[in-house]
């Protein structure tokens, strides 16, 4: 049992790593529309689906943490690393990824730490989103 | 190709949605395991489907592993979406019974790829299955008449005679055959004789219930098991039987022909439990006799009770007698 204990904290360290991918951009808009054919229409309307859901789970999220609901904290950060990593939006989804190991592992201590530095990513994404859909607009 | 999709995601759901709707995909797209359960578990539901393997009520896993406990139903090709990525993961996901799995955010190239795995797959499996069907109709039916034959009848009669036992029923059980038939063949051929056999199949079937049975027991009789029915209606069941046959003349390709059939009859209420091969002698005797009677009749078998005289009437339904 001591065993894959052990392996399983390695696995999530391992995750950790490859998940911790601060560098590249916030917004991969060009993954992005490989994945939708060049459908802008469909483009537009994930944006407005993302627009919509993602606060929503956010604040979800945030009274997850804020009550230390280990289990609602790593299916919401499992729901927003999907969400993000459909949108392109892999550096925000990478922290997402590190909010639902950390909730996993029942590590409470670093929980509100990881949703700040999801936080942080998402200030980052959003203004991006919006300036695209208001190009997009005209 | 119908497709299902289960994503609690709906922005992973609509992506999804339009990328297979684009492939030529009938989608059908849910957000929940229990709903996926719900459309796959449909008779005509899809049997292609994409799960999510995080999900509220039933996670991906568990929705393949419900599916797969449905042993008789049509196979389901199921490719797990998941953002895990471990070893034991994939196994855990393939062992629940998925057939593949798909790393997400996906490609759609590779999706499409994957999907057209599962249809290869499925072409497949449809075609063992009509195979198996063809293979299991030739094995029970006779070329001919495309009635079922003496083995499947049997079977069936057996059944159906325990069963209406168990439930206090009557089964009726008929042996008809085509009176001076040796005549047709000798006559006008063998073809002819075939088409004559074909015809009579045709008009036995159109006169009995979808539930009854009628099977080809050899060269030109034939075996009518009537399923549950009244022993007050069995007489006038199997003289439209008889009717069917005589009433109209046949045509073939050598002219109309006027044939009639002679018919034993058995009525499995007036004779209790018995074997099938015992009592398929008795109605066998009662044919004989119907022969013997000049033809074109019926006649009923009857047991011989011990109250009766041995020469009591043979022609005459037990309910007569009392």
């Amino acid at each position: 049992m001591e065993g894959l204990g052990e392996e399983k904290l390695n696995m999530e360290v391992t995750m950790k790593k490859n998940e911790d991918s601060h560098s590249g951009p916030v917004w991969n808009l060009a993954e992005l529309l490989e994945r939708v054919d060049n459908d802008q229409e469909l483009l537009r309307d994930l944006l407005n689906i993302f627009k919509e859901d993602f606060p929503l789970t956010m604040r979800s999220l945030e009274s997850a943490v804020a009550a230390e609901d280990l289990e609602n904290a790593a299916r919401l950060g499992h729901t927003l690393k999907g969400m993000l990593s459909s949108l392109g939006g892999m550096r925000t989804a990478a922290a997402a990824a590190r909010l639902e190991v950390i909730a996993s592992a029942g590590e409470t201590a670093s929980l509100k730490g990881a949703l700040d530095a999801l936080k942080c990513e998402a200030a980052s994404l959003l203004p991006e989103l919006e300036a695209y859909m208001a190009e997009v607009r005209h | 190709m119908k497709i299902l999709i289960a994503d609690d995601d709906a922005l992973s759901r609509r992506l999804l949605e339009k990328t297979l709707e684009r492939a030529g995909y009938e989608v059908t797209a849910v957000e929940n395991g229990k709903q996926a359960l719900e459309q796959l578990a449909k008779l005509e539901g899809p049997r292609l489907a994409l799960l999510d393997w995080v999900m509220p009520e039933l996670d991906g896993p568990e929705v393949c592993r419900a599916v797969r406990k449905r042993s008789e139903r049509t196979y389901v090709y199921m490719v797990l979406l998941t953002s895990k990525g471990t070893k034991e993961e994939t196994v855990l996901g393939l062992e629940s019974g998925a057939d593949d799995y798909l790393t997400k955010p996906f490609n759609a190239e590779e999706l499409r790829a994957r999907l057209r795995v599962g249809e290869r797959i499925l072409l497949l499996e449809d075609r063992l299955v009509e195979a198996r069907e063809n293979m299991r109709f030739r094995a029970t039916h006779d070329p001919l008449t495309s009635l079922l034959n003496r083995g499947a009848i049997m079977d069936l009669l057996a059944r159906e005679l325990h069963r209406s036992h168990r439930e206090k029923k009557s089964t009726t059980i008929l042996l008809g055959d085509v009176d001076h038939f040796k005549r047709v063949n000798d006559t006008y051929g063998h073809v002819v004789g075939d088409e004559v056999l074909i015809e009579i199949a045709n008009r036995l079937i159109g006169s009995v219930r979808s539930y009854d049975f009628v099977g080809r027991y050899g060269g030109e009789e034939f075996l009518v098991v009537l399923n549950s029915c009244d022993p007050a209606f069995a007489l006038g069941r199997a003289e439209e039987l008889r009717k069917s046959v005589s009433n109209h003349a046949i045509q073939t390709a050598k002219g109309s022909l006027s044939l009639t059939m002679s018919l034993g009859a058995l009525l499995s209420s007036d004779w209790g439990p018995r074997p099938v091969e015992e009592l398929l002698h008795e109605v066998d005797t009662a044919l004989y006799k119907a022969k013997a009677s000049g033809r074109d009749c019926l006649r009923m078998a009857q047991p011989i009770t011990r109250t009766e005289p041995e020469t009591a009437p043979l022609l005459q339904p037990a309910r007569l007698r009392r």
